[in-house]
């Protein structure tokens, strides 16, 4: 009886077998993880079998984070590397063009940055759905109008550059009245 | 037929009694299994949070259970500037507009208040070591980027560099005037 079992469930044990002959390669060009049949097995395993052997990986990954963020990513970086030499230059060498570029890397920066940290802390499963929403809009809202507000600064008053300085340029003792009074 | 031999001891002389004994009954506990290949079902298409909310997990503990180490330290310290730079640069720019006076004159005011040096090089530590702090981390990540200092122990020895680098960078800009 237990012969004619086994024999019964000969060709599913032959797929079996053919199991652990399949390799799954990651293709990263692709996005795909395909199930390869490596050579010399038999055409009865299991992986000539399925009917869908590609599995996207692409789809997978989606659910580890929060959406598409590949091409923001290279003009975060580049902002972030502008901002490298424009903090030094701005305070520097203070004047309109550079305080406006400041204005906007800077803005542009923060955004970015705080987007994730509220994005990261300010999730749905720790602050509720509402609340998290309402911390991305709040974001987006004090994002903009920070950046009108420091670009009407360096159009009316004396400009982030400048302001910089002149705190800077505080040494909290008398030597400071002297400087002012000229 | 060899599996249920071996189930029932190894080297065992008394496995042909017992099988003989318990064939029956062994017998009827293996149950013909029918295998097939099927489509795979593909998964919810949902976050790990939005599958913890809708099975109604509890979080499970974090930080608390992990050992303080320098590189997640100061990369939490990296954010935390970060945070706080937004903050001036918001408070910066929300002063201006709102402050009935341009800015320059609460910036004299504070000039002839004579504070003292030790407080304005503590609140000038304050705009710096935060900004010094970003910076030189900020080129640190970015090196990273292009999958530059990637291993641990260039990890840490990029990261004590740039922590000293970063202080001595506040400190000196600190005292500057």
């Amino acid at each position: 009886m237990a012969l004619s079992l086994l024999a019964r469930n000969i060709p599913k044990l032959r797929g079996f077998a053919a199991l652990p002959r399949c390799t799954f390669r990651i293709q990263k060009a692709q996005n795909f993880t395909q199930l390869v049949v490596s050579k010399n097995t038999n055409s009865l395993s299991l992986a000539n079998k399925c009917k869908i052997q590609f599995v996207n990986v692409g789809q997978q990954a989606k659910r580890n984070m929060s959406g598409d963020h590949g091409k923001i990513w290279t003009i975060e970086k580049i902002i972030s590397f502008l901002l490298l030499g424009l903090v030094p230059a701005t305070f520097l060498y203070p004047n309109n063009i550079l305080d406006n570029a400041f204005a906007v890397a800077c803005v542009l920066h923060f955004h970015w940055g705080l987007e994730a940290c509220v994005i990261d802390y300010a999730r749905p499963i720790v602050v509720g759905p509402i609340l998290s929403k309402i911390a991305i809009a709040l974001l987006y809202v004090v994002s903009a109008t920070t950046l009108g507000a420091l670009i009407y600064f360096n159009q009316t008053q004396i400009g982030i550059g400048c302001a910089l300085r002149d705190f800077w340029s505080i040494t909290g003792t008398a030597a400071d009245n002297q400087k002012s009074a000229k | 037929m060899s599996l249920i031999f071996r189930l029932a001891g190894p080297g065992s002389r008394l496995g042909p009694q017992i099988l003989r004994q318990n064939c029956t009954r062994m017998l009827n506990a293996v149950r013909p299994v029918t295998m097939k290949c099927e489509p795979a079902v593909p998964d919810k298409n949902e976050s790990h949070d939005e599958r913890n909310m809708r099975i109604g997990r509890p979080q499970s503990p974090h930080l608390s259970i992990y050992k303080p180490q320098l590189t997640a330290l100061l990369s939490i310290t990296h954010r935390a500037t970060g945070m706080a730079l937004s903050a001036y640069v918001i408070a910066l720019g929300y002063s201006a507009v709102s402050l009935q006076l341009p800015l320059d004159h609460y910036i004299e005011q504070l000039k002839l208040m004579q504070i003292g040096a030790g407080p304005v090089f503590a609140l000038k530590f304050l705009v710096a070591f935060p900004l010094s702090y970003h910076f030189f981390n900020g080129i640190r990540h970015l090196l990273w980027d292009t999958a530059r200092f990637l291993s641990i122990k260039e990890v840490y020895a990029t990261g004590y560099a740039m922590l000293a680098v970063s202080t001595v960078g506040a400190i000196v800009l600190s005292g500057m005037s």
